[in-house]
């Protein structure tokens, strides 16, 4: 009885510092000040965004042709009328024009929105296609790998914009995105989209994020390679 | 019902009149394609089908995504024929255009097949513009081309990212070589050959899009650089002289060595004193005097070589060293003055004898020596028959003075470990009997020499030898009175004079030292040989003395071919031949006369 007890306080501790650990926050590594640390530049910071969110957008495009090519051979789907993605109904700017009106910050909200909009149907993704026989191991861990991204992009795309409220850039008429949009991927009619929708919504989104990113970019530190 | 059968049969009619005619409703059209150059326009073109004989229109629609609004084309001029330009109002990105062209003419019309446009992944931008291809003669010519981003597309927004790409040719070439730029707009093509011309050119594209069109080919020219690659011959020709001349240098340093692996020497015959220019001019005799061995046979050390070292050890030898146990003591005791012959040496030393006949005397009792040599052997016994012969001559003898005859057996070389024939001395040193008295005032001692059988030599051994000077020595000291005072006893060399040879055969001695001895030159004393004047025709020895003496007439008898040996001297007078009886017949030619007058009786030796 009491080895029993034991076991079981053994595990209590060891959840709640799991548990403990999930919920802090990583601290920086420059915790002695930034003399030994070599802090990167808002170009650079950008630049491994953008990077990163290209990276993203290539997988989901694999992802997409893989889908087309062997799970929808014919071409039937012409028919079809796409549900809208879940992510329609965020404001996005469809034209150049259109990206260019918008303030710096309704441009990186709009990031953060559609990034944060994705946490939860990437992750249903991966699962769903992990489960699904047809998938080959390849597939579900691009799946997977893009989950992951589209989380550290997200990650990263704060950096920048705290960098870049710290540097005075960004008004204060940014809404904290503390509380997440958590946005479940049900279409007008209340049915769970297909894997085949969901990757051609985020290959779409994908490839807004990385073109508002570089928008961003460009008008901010518009140096490099604009 | 009559009004829809009149109608069919009128569209059947009208039909059949038009297939007659020719005519009929449009084919299909199909959309070809649709391209958006700066993701802010973008055209369509379809491609009509058989217009069926009559004018037919084309109209395109298209309906947004989840929208059921259909719309025409707005454009259908600015793209040409069979296109349809939406402009940047009427592009909207990241939304599905479903897309219809409508074929229509006067019998009908025709629908194509709809097509779903995203404008974001239709992007094919314009060529580059302003390909300018520079030859740089910085490091190694190469050419630099550069180019502008074309026209239209937006980098500067960032809402296109363009990658470039060129290639290079020459105009014969068929394959291309391409080159990856990425963002840049400028590349520098290195590797192209000298005085040539090249075509390059330029596309581009954006991250996620199709490629542009080519530009049009610009041309370079390559200029000849000679001089670089003349430069580096000259280096390569400078390099390998060099290369040569620290090759030659070793050579010329190793080339004994060098001669020696490629040309071996052939030996030659050599043989050592053999000269070939004497065999080639013909003096044979010249030629092989040199390979004659001076000294060849060994005529002294002959028998030295032939004879094996044995040690023997008989019972008379025994007895006799029974019998002189002091003198052999002495004689190994005073073995050590000789070298290294075996006793020989010791018992040939005359003082050695003397020494020992006196320290025979005193030392009494000594105990018995094994000798390992027969020389002391016999030496011994003739000591032993010396000194007892001189034992009842105590006068003689007390005052030390030996009157012995030592025979002198000498090898020329004295060695320990051979038996030599000692019978064959180089020189002959006569013994001298030291004539103790004079044959009027002093007591005369008497040597009496006896004739004896000497044994067969033996010839392998020195004991026989030394037996026969035994026999020689077997005298008889008779009457031996005092000699007179003032002989010093003999230290080293102590001769005896032969005085005179009394009617009895007897040869009376007397001591060189005596004083009753007229004095004489000390060169006297000195002259211990005699020399031979000459031999007359009796086989008489006639031997001469330089300064006067008294001339004593001397004769030994020799028994034979050691006559010589044993022969005392004593030519006192130059006015008196001593006459030397021998009483073997001894060859005369046998014995040969030395220039310096010394008998060399080496040739009388028997050979053994």
């Amino acid at each position: 009885m009491s080895r029993s007890l034991k076991q079981v306080a053994v595990l209590l501790v060891a959840l709640l510092c799991l548990d403990l650990h999930s919920r802090v926050g990583s601290a920086p590594i420059c915790a002695h000040g930034p003399s030994g640390c070599h802090v990167p530049s808002l170009a650079d910071l950008f630049d491994r965004v953008i990077q990163h969110s290209a990276r993203m957008h290539s997988l989901s495009n694999d992802l997409h042709s893989e889908f087309e090519q062997y799970f929808l051979p014919s071409k039937n789907h012409i028919g079809k009328i796409y549900r809208k993605c879940h992510t329609s109904s965020i404001l996005t700017p469809n034209g150049k024009e259109n990206a260019q009106k918008l303030a710096r910050e309704e441009l990186t909200e709009v990031i953060l929105k559609l990034l944060m909009a994705w946490r939860d149907p990437l992750f249903q993704l991966h699962q769903s296609m992990a489960h699904q026989q047809d998938f080959n191991s390849f597939s579900s861990n691009k799946a997977l790998e893009m989950g992951d991204m589209a989380h550290e992009l997200r990650k990263g795309v704060e950096k920048v914009a705290e960098r870049m409220r710290v540097l005075g850039m960004l008004g204060n008429s940014v809404t904290g995105l503390s509380v997440a949009e958590a946005m479940l991927p049900i279409s007008d009619s209340g049915e769970a989209m297909s894997n085949y929708e969901l990757l051609y919504c985020f290959r779409r989104d994908s490839n807004k994020v990385q073109n508002y990113l570089k928008i961003l970019k460009c008008r901010i530190v518009p140096e490099h390679d604009c | 019902m009559r009004n829809s059968g009149v109608v069919l049969i009128l569209t059947f009619i009208a039909k059949l009149i038009s297939q007659a005619a020719g005519v009929s409703a449009p084919d299909k059209p199909r959309l070809t394609s649709c391209r958006s150059p700066e993701k802010e326009t973008f055209t369509c073109w379809w491609e009509p089908g058989d217009d069926g004989g009559l004018p037919t229109t084309y109209a395109l629609y298209y309906r947004l995504e989840n929208s059921e609004t259909v719309y025409e084309c707005p454009d259908y001029r600015t793209a040409g024929e069979n296109s349809c330009f939406f402009n940047k109002n009427d592009t909207s990105l990241w939304i599905n255009y479903n897309i219809t062209v409508v074929a229509t003419n006067a019998l009908g019309k025709n629908i194509s097949d709809p097509v779903e446009v995203d404008v974001a992944y239709i992007v094919q931008p314009n060529t580059p513009e302003n390909v300018t291809a520079v030859v740089v003669d910085d490091q190694g010519p190469f050419v630099r081309v550069s180019w502008e981003k074309p026209r239209t597309a937006d980098t500067r927004s960032g809402w296109i990212t363009l990658l470039y790409q060129l290639r290079v040719k020459q105009e014969k070439d068929k394959e291309w070589e391409e080159y990856d730029a990425g963002m840049q707009k400028y590349y520098n093509v290195f590797s192209l050959h000298p005085d040539k011309e090249f075509m390059v050119q330029v596309r581009c594209k954006p991250d996620h899009g199709f490629w542009s069109e080519w530009t049009q080919p610009t041309y370079v020219k390559m200029p000849d650089y000679i001089p670089r690659e003349r430069s580096l011959w000259i280096i390569i020709t400078i390099f390998s002289i060099f290369i040569i001349l620290i090759l030659t240098w070793t050579l010329n340093v190793k080339r004994n060595s060098v001669k020696l692996c490629l040309l071996p020497p052939v030996p030659g015959p050599k043989i050592k004193g053999f000269d070939k220019q004497l065999l080639k001019s013909g003096k044979s005799e010249e030629v092989f005097s040199s390979l004659v061995i001076q000294g060849f046979p060994p005529t002294i050390g002959y028998d030295d070589l032939l004879v094996e070292y044995l040690e023997v050890y008989d019972n008379e030898e025994q007895e006799l060293v029974l019998d002189s146990k002091d003198l052999s003591e002495v004689c190994m005791k005073s073995k050590s003055l000789s070298d290294c012959d075996s006793g020989r040496g010791s018992c040939d030393s005359r003082t050695l004898l003397l020494e020992k006949c006196m320290e025979g005397r005193e030392g009494s009792g000594s105990d018995q020596h094994q000798y390992s040599q027969h020389g002391e052997t016999s030496c011994t016994s003739t000591e032993s028959s010396e000194c007892q012969g001189l034992e009842p001559g105590s006068p003689e003898s007390s005052d030390g003075r030996v009157k012995t005859w030592p025979v002198v057996f000498s090898s020329p070389q004295p060695h320990h470990h051979y038996q030599v024939e000692a019978v064959k001395p180089v020189y002959h040193s006569v013994p001298e009997i030291l004539n103790r008295s004079s044959p009027h005032a002093m007591p005369t001692n008497y040597h009496q020499l006896h004739h004896q059988d000497i044994p067969q030599q033996e010839g392998r051994f020195s004991k026989p030898a030394c037996r026969h000077s035994q026999s020689y020595n077997q005298f008889n000291l008779d009457g031996l009175d005092t000699p007179a005072p003032g002989v010093s006893p003999s230290r080293s060399l102590e001769y005896v004079e032969v005085q005179r040879v009394n009617p009895e055969n007897m040869l009376l001695l007397r001591p060189l030292s005596d004083p009753n001895r007229e004095p004489e030159g000390s060169d006297y004393a000195g002259e211990d040989y005699s020399k031979v004047k000459e031999v007359t025709s009796n086989n008489i020895l006639l031997l001469q003395r330089d300064t006067y003496h008294q001339c004593v007439d001397d004769y030994s008898q020799d028994l034979d071919s050691q006559a010589g040996q044993c022969t005392t001297q004593q030519p006192p007078h130059p006015c008196k031949p001593v006459i030397y009886q021998s009483n073997s017949g001894m060859p005369q030619e046998g014995m040969r006369v030395m220039g310096n007058g010394y008998v060399d009786s080496t040739v009388l030796m028997p050979s053994y």
